[in-house]
């Protein structure tokens, strides 16, 4: 998540902070210091992290601006918590927070999902003093409780300031590390940016889902089977070198110092399983799925930047146990060498993705809806169109018919198979002297079933029950067994 | 999770004034022009209330089941002087065509029953009722949960379809559901199949002809109790009835609307041109959650020209351009339905997506560029609308895998790992295919990565088996989780295969990476690769016993000198003389006789110079430990064969001069291994060359002790000498 610093830079900022002994601070140097601290964090261990510094007191200031907007934001609002007086500060903005007109929106909620972090240069007891705190638990609220305010314990110098800061770094900027695993193939990663953990149903299941640090595979798809599923965030899987001592050496992607470099250089020229795993998804056209917890799972596939750089990414899907309903049920999805015969086919030429539900969707089913005039019109006109081509057109004559005799039924709509029937018998009527002998007494034999039925006698209104065509001299017997 | 939402009970009112007319006519008699003389059209067919009624109700289910075929759950009731359950709760009975079955067999109201004894009363509570029945959801929910099951809960939802007299008889139909409520939930207290009712909407339609005042004024939503919330809508039937129940589809299941616009069509009449047309899709609302965050929506939005109350998101249809298949970053997939699902231009689309074509859509923005926003896909016969994400991506410019750990290795087995992947993929299998152990298949896939992975060098230099052509039908073999004999055959049959290859000295795709000069001898090279399928098999050996077996025919046929290590020591010196033997031996394989018998002496001669080297080394723990047959095995070896027979190098010598041609076979690894005293393995070469079944002919020699002599009858043997067992 993109982080906005936000440093108040107000008068009160420059109130000196008594030290015993040595120089004097001012609350801005302390402020200062923690930020350089959380800089300094970010640029070893969370590198990828985009970050934006703006300055304000009673104006504001952009010194280092994103580029563009995004969909998600950390906000760390850095501050003495003294929230001035009067009109534009902050205790009168909340106490009007209501009578604000739409355009002039207090700003939180942002409208992104956010978290709001405010560190206080002071300590909890200054901040309770006065309203203060009130006042930035109050932010937190309007931020919809996505966030958390930090303050200064002992007296107020480097070492609390850095205490404080330090604390920050665990709750959100603490690099995620884990270990990627294909059965006995395994390698140290760092999922960048952090996965978050994930609450999906609040009411039955409240408690948040985080990613386990042992990424396990379970096995490879092709990426045309999993056919761009819906996932809830991307992170890139960075392999990391881990030392003896369990320290991480670095991602190996800069170039600082020179040391760091030749640690990098052999680092780089050691295998990696990520490396591999990354060729063959990219070559292969496949994607991995990984086991992010239980009822929960993710992919891994090459993601290109650009025709040089790829990496390799991995997708959360939505915690449970069938995230993508055409892959089915994830806890049944096996090896395909236990299947009784290759789902594949042998020469890769099938698959057994997708999946396919038990019911049709309505839009591949031909139903029948009349709740347009029109719709009702055109059912009529297939019949008789087909009425005037018989007996070639006997088949589909009486699957339309059959069609509209069940949906009338159902909607109790008689009078339609009244009617119908009519303009059958007048249909046959109109006959020409061309005709063939069988169209005159099919469509007699129709209209006199769909009065049957028109009349709800339930000998002849079966739902399930089809007209079948008439069995004459003409149609050889055969038109009965078509059906 | 159990939201209102989750269960939704229809009551239809099915009493005698719901067979009045609708009157709105329909024209069902469209005369084409060439026959319209002297024929009076039919008189225009309508609607009765209860025809509207249903087929509004029906299409409200439709659009419901099409985007959620699960978890939101439809109890039909019919009521008249009696109730009628069409359906239940239960999800396979979820679906239009049973409903209208159902709906069939109850038939139109019938206008002649007496309607004192009629009422939609009986329908409120039956409904009330089968919302406090529990769902196999609620249940499954509250099994799992066991100790927190009283945080599944029981909500719902009455859509009351039905014609009222007044305000009053309207509230008088509020005030049962609310004493039935009440009722009910005393009595669900008591059950395990019963829940109480915590919420419940009411939403009563009120359905009167056309052309005709309402009796009943429309009332927004209002709360009845703690438990029991009501609104009361006045529709005219027919396509406002229609429209309405739309609405409250929408708003029922957080619906938002899509129209596809721009889509080109074939025109019906004159088939060589092609105007665009419009689709309005249903879906859920989370579909346009970027719009909504982003403030476009209003922008975007367009007013649908059916109905003046919902709102519609206009995204313009991009041509396909391949059928390529790409990964696309997409943040959401929701199900859709078409509103107008049988009109040409939806049935257009559909059929379209459902033939396995996918369609993106564009996002018409005021500045002119050109945003992807959503992407139309089928999976399985059901479309999708997926969201792609068009905000900046907070990964950008990252830096590529091969600036990385690893990523200065240019020799990775990427085609092998290829494979591997092909190999385990997976499939869907049914929810009952649990296996012995069980295991669910994601576990057998695991494990069976597990087993795949065991010995997996990940750099074609770091290894030579799998480099190897021959070796593939063993590789492919050994990790399964069961092996048949024919399997065990096939592995023996690839073992045979690189002792024959070891014999005729081919070469080995050994890495010459970090190695001087040419790499390794070759026979040092056979050591490696040797070493390294051993290491394979013997990581698969516990599996079971043919796993066991394949290593068995592996320790029996390899070569694998014991005193490497001394030789070593001894410097590279004989063996360079040795590979030239090899060379000569190679060289001169079709100058027959004389030369195989010449270089047999040579062997013998350097056989006794190394058995004396070898008893230096004795105490060594290394050194082979049958030396007392080694003695014999120079000496004997010349001996006519009719002698002993039951002595292992007895029988096995008289073939090296019967079948003179085959020394050959036999020469180079005498010479290479003189130190070892064990014949390990022989078999009938003309079999394996066949490719016949070799099994029974195989015959293992330990300690010089043939343990099996079927093949003593049999025709041309080929002894190949190997590694210590």
């Amino acid at each position: 998540m993109p982080t906005v610093v936000l440093l108040d830079s107000s008068l009160s900022m420059t109130r000196p902070v008594s030290v015993e002994g040595s120089e004097e601070f001012q609350r801005k140097n302390l402020a200062v210091h923690g930020l350089t601290m959380l800089f300094e964090h970010m640029a070893t261990n969370y590198r990828l992290e985009f970050t934006s510094l703006v300055a304000f007191s009673s104006l504001w200031e952009l010194l280092v601006p994103f580029s563009r907007d995004y969909n998600t934001l950390q906000v760390v609002l850095v501050t003495d918590g003294a929230l001035g007086i009067g009109r534009g500060s902050l205790r009168h903005s909340l106490q009007t927070v209501k009578q604000r007109v739409d355009d002039k929106k207090f700003p939180l909620p942002f409208p992104f999902p956010s978290k709001l972090y405010v560190m206080c240069i002071a300590n909890a007891e200054e901040l309770q003093a006065t309203d203060s705190m009130d006042n930035l638990e109050q932010l937190i609220n309007l931020n919809g409780g996505e966030g958390q305010i930090y303050t200064m314990e002992g007296p107020l110098c480097l070492k609390s300031v850095q205490s404080m800061f330090g604390k920050l770094i665990d709750q959100a900027y603490s690099p995620f590390h884990a270990v990627l695993r294909c059965g006995n193939l395994t390698s140290d990663v760092q999922v960048f940016p952090r996965p978050e953990p994930v609450t999906i149903d609040e009411e039955v299941d409240p408690i948040p889902k985080t990613v386990q640090t042992d990424l396990e595979i379970v096995g490879f798809i092709e990426i045309g089977d999993i056919s761009s599923p819906p996932v809830l965030s991307r992170h890139l899987v960075l392999p990391i070198a881990v030392s003896k001592e369990g320290d991480e050496i670095g991602t190996g992607a800069t170039d600082d110092t020179e040391e760091e470099t030749s640690t990098n250089q052999m680092a780089g020229k050691s295998p990696n399983f990520c490396v591999l795993l990354h060729g063959s998804l990219k070559v292969e056209g496949m994607v991995a799925l990984v086991q992010l917890g239980p009822d929960w799972f993710g992919m891994l596939y090459s993601q290109a930047d650009s025709k040089k750089k790829s990496n390799l990414m991995m997708s959360l899907f939505d915690p449970g146990s069938e995230p993508l309903p055409w892959l089915g049920r994830m806890s049944q999805l096996g090896p395909a060498s236990d299947a009784a015969e290759n789902p594949y086919g042998e020469d890769d030429s099938k698959s057994p993705f997708p999946i396919q539900p038990k019911h049709k969707r309505s839009y591949a089913q031909n139903v029948t809806v009349w709740i347009k005039a029109s719709g009702l019109q055109t059912d009529v006109q297939k019949i008789l169109r087909n009425a005037k081509k018989l007996p070639e057109k006997t088949q589909t004559f009486y699957k339309e018919l059959n069609r509209l005799r069940k949906a009338a039924l159902a909607f109790g709509f008689w009078e339609l198979l009244k009617s119908v029937a009519e303009l059958l018998e007048r249909e046959c009527t109109l006959l020409p002297d061309s005709a063939h002998p069988d169209a005159a007494f099919q469509l007699s034999h129709a209209a006199q079933q769909l009065k049957l039925a028109s009349s709800g006698d339930s000998k002849y209104a079966v739902f399930e029950q089809n007209i079948t065509p008439m069995l004459t001299d003409f149609s050889g017997g055969g038109g009965a067994d078509r059906i | 999770m159990f939201s209102v939402s989750h269960k939704t009970a229809f009551v239809v009112d099915h009493c005698p004034y719901m067979a009045e007319s609708s009157r709105q006519l329909i024209e069902c008699d469209m005369l084409t022009k060439s026959r319209s003389q002297g024929v009076i059209p039919l008189a225009p067919v309508s609607k009765s209330l209860w025809t509207c009624a249903i087929e509004c109700s029906m299409e409200y289910c439709r659009i419901l089941f099409d985007v959620y075929p699960t978890w939101k759950l439809v109890n039909y009731i019919v009521s008249d002087s009696e109730v009628h359950i069409l359906n239940s709760w239960k999800q396979e009975d979820q679906n239009t065509h049973e409903l209208m079955a159902a709906l069939a067999a109850v038939g139109p109201p019938n206008p002649r029953q007496d309607p004192e004894c009629c009422s939609v009363l009986h329908g409120l509570v039956a409904a009330v009722e089968s919302l406090c029945k529990i769902t196999e959801y609620q249940h499954e929910s509250r099994t799992t949960l066991m100790d927190t099951a009283d945080r599944v809960a029981n909500r719902g939802r009455i859509i009351c379809l039905t014609n009222a007299k007044s305000d009053t008889h309207v509230r008088m139909l509020e005030d049962c559901v609310l004493e039935t409520i009440q009722e009910q939930n005393k009595r669900a207290a008591g059950s395990d199949r019963l829940m109480p009712i915590q919420q419940c909407e009411l939403v009563l339609v009120h359905i009167y002809p056309q052309g005709e005042e309402t009796l009943v004024s429309d009332r927004q939503k209002k709360e009845l109790s703690s438990m029991l919330s009501s609104e009361v809508h006045s529709v005219r039937a027919g396509r406002y009835l229609a429209s309405k129940l739309n609405v409250l589809v929408q708003q029922h299941f957080d619906l938002a609307s899509t129209t596809i616009t721009n889509i080109p069509m074939k025109e019906e009449q004159h088939a060589n041109t092609s105007a665009n047309y419009d689709v309005e899709l249903l879906h859920h609302r989370d579909a346009h959650m970027e719009f909504i965050k982003s403030g476009d929506l209003h922008m975007a939005g367009s007013t649908s020209r059916d109905s003046g109350l919902k709102e519609t998101v206009t995204l313009k249809w991009c041509t396909p351009r391949t059928n390529s298949v790409e990964l696309h970053y997409c943040t959401g997939a929701y199900r859709i339905s078409p509103v107008d699902v049988n009109s040409r231009p939806s049935s257009c689309l559909t059929n379209f997506l459902l033939n396995g074509r996918s369609v993106l859509l564009e996002q018409p923005r005021k500045s002119g560029s050109k945003v992807i926003s959503h992407m139309l896909s089928s999976h399985g016969g059901e479309i999708f609308l997926h969201v792609l994400n068009s905000t900046r991506s907070t990964l950008e410019d990252p830096p590529s895998i091969s600036e990385g750990c690893g990523g200065r290795v240019t020799d990775y087995r990427i085609t092998d790992f290829g494979e591997f992947m092909r190999e385990n993929r997976l499939t869907p299998f049914p929810d009952s295919m649990i296996d012995a152990a069980g295991r669910t298949p994601v576990e057998r896939a695991k494990s069976q990565l597990e087993r795949y992975t065991r010995y997996w060098p990940m750099i074609i230099s770091q290894t030579t088996i799998f480099n190897m052509q021959a070796v593939v039908p063993l590789a492919n073999l050994i990790v399964k989780d069961t092996l048949t004999d024919e399997d065990v055959l096939t592995c023996q049959k690839t073992v045979y295969n690189l002792v024959d290859m070891e014999r005729k000295s081919d070469p080995l795709p050994i890495s010459t990476v970090g190695s001087r000069g040419k790499g390794p001898k070759r026979d040092e090279q056979y050591r490696i690769m040797w070493n390294e399928l051993e290491t394979l098999v013997k990581a698969h050996v516990g599996t079971s016993e043919r796993h066991q077996r394949v290593l068995e025919c592996i320790s029996a046929c390899r070569s694998k000198p014991p005193e490497e290590e001394e030789r070593k020591k001894r410097g590279r010196k004989r063996e360079d003389k040795e590979d030239k033997t090899e060379k000569n031996g190679k060289d001169t394989e079709e100058k027959g006789w004389t030369t195989d018998s010449e270089r047999l002496k040579g062997v013998m001669e350097r056989e006794k110079d190394e058995q004396s080297e070898c008893e230096i080394i004795k105490d060594s723990p290394d050194s082979p430990e049958p030396l007392n047959k080694k003695p014999r095995l120079a000496t004997e070896e010349q001996q006519p064969p009719e002698k002993s027979k039951d002595d292992a190098l007895h029988s096995i010598h008289p073939y090296l001069q019967l079948h003179a041609s085959h020394l050959d076979d036999v020469i180079p690894h005498l010479c290479r291994h003189p130190l070892q005293a064990l014949w390990s393995a022989c078999f009938c070469y003309h079999c394996l060359k066949d490719q016949r079944t070799v099994c029974a002919n195989s015959i293992y020699i330990r300690n010089g002790l043939i343990t099996n002599t079927s093949l003593y009858s049999s025709i041309t043997v080929t002894l190949l000498a190997l590694g210590s067992l």
